[in-house]
């Protein structure tokens, strides 16, 4: 399943919004370019989360990855 | 005397932090001993695919009280560090404010709320430093980190605008304490709960993972939340606190 779509940029906009916490947790444990941002910057509990990720760019609905 | 201290676009994609920065700055002008600073704070601005934020658009603030005769050295070594340790294609921004020679805070705070709601540019953040009188300088790229570091001045000068940067350790995960505990233990000024109520001395609190604070009502303050049909307080998580 597709997780993902291309905003009017091309860039990967992840399509479960804001508060998809398992979905965005299962992305970034099979993910090769996980890095974990600030710790002022996380706002998942579980660690390893898109929504954890240095390389997501927020938008006001969602999160841009800048690795696919 | 006080002074803001506002800086932002410190980092890049792939290195660095706006927080760290802050944080290496006040280690700066303290081991200088030109005055101790208090509370980092950090202040959400708008997130637009225009804006050339790095990922989160945000910016950071602190406070200081310096002896004035040093206030200039303070902004050169500053901006000077800005230079040298900012990451490499940052664009990174310094704002300095005394508040006691700021004639138009309101209009600084009207700013930093522009800053939430549309697309500021840097010739606007520039014509209003000029206006109030304070400093605002650019250390390399294309310095539009100048925006975000007026407008964490502004923010933070509302007093009910952003969160605490690091987090607090009182007691382990899952440990039951009161609030005057709490607030005897840690900078914490006051425990409140989400919908607004502010939290006696006797009340306990189940801390959990992670204890982020925020800035509301110029106090540090420690957010609760109860479950649904839960009779017991516990910290927000991250979660909880990603408005802030």
């Amino acid at each position: 399943m597709d997780f993902w779509i291309k905003n009017e940029r091309g860039q990967a906009q992840f399509k479960g919004g804001r508060h998809d916490w398992p979905q965005a947790s299962a992305i970034a444990a099979g993910c090769l370019h996980f890095s974990l941002d600030d710790e002022d910057e996380l706002v998942a509990e579980e660690e390893r989360s898109c929504y954890n990720c240095r390389y997501r760019r927020w938008t006001e609905h969602s999160f841009i990855c800048m690795k696919r | 005397m006080k002074i803001y201290v506002g800086i932002d676009d410190t980092d890049s994609i792939e290195q660095g932090a706006t927080g760290q920065s802050a944080n290496q700055l006040i280690k700066l002008i303290e081991n200088q001993r030109w005055g101790s600073c208090q509370g980092l704070t950090r202040h959400q601005l708008l997130l637009h695919p225009d804006i050339a934020y790095t990922s989160h658009n945000s910016s950071m603030c602190f406070t200081a009280d310096i002896e004035a005769i040093y206030l200039n050295s303070l902004i050169e070594e500053a901006g000077k560090f800005l230079e040298r340790d900012s990451a490499p294609g940052s664009d990174p921004g310094l704002c300095v404010v005394a508040a006691e020679q700021l004639q138009g805070a309101e209009e600084l705070i009207a700013y930093g709320y522009e800053t939430k709601k549309r697309i500021v540019t840097k010739e606007e953040a520039y014509t209003l430093a000029r206006k109030l009188g304070v400093h605002l300088s650019e250390h390399g790229g294309t310095g539009l980190g100048v925006i975000g570091a007026l407008a964490g001045v502004g923010l933070r000068m509302t007093n009910n605008d952003g969160r605490f940067q690091g987090r607090l350790k009182i007691k382990k995960p899952g440990a039951t304490i009161s609030v005057a505990e709490i607030k005897s233990s840690s900078p914490v000024d006051r425990v409140q709960s989400v919908d607004g109520y502010v939290l006696q001395e006797n009340e306990e609190v189940r801390l959990g993972e992670k204890l982020k604070t925020v800035l509301l009502d110029g106090m540090r303050n420690l957010l609760v939340y109860r479950r649904e049909s839960g009779r017991e307080w516990e910290t927000c998580t991250n979660a909880h606190l990603e408005n802030y």
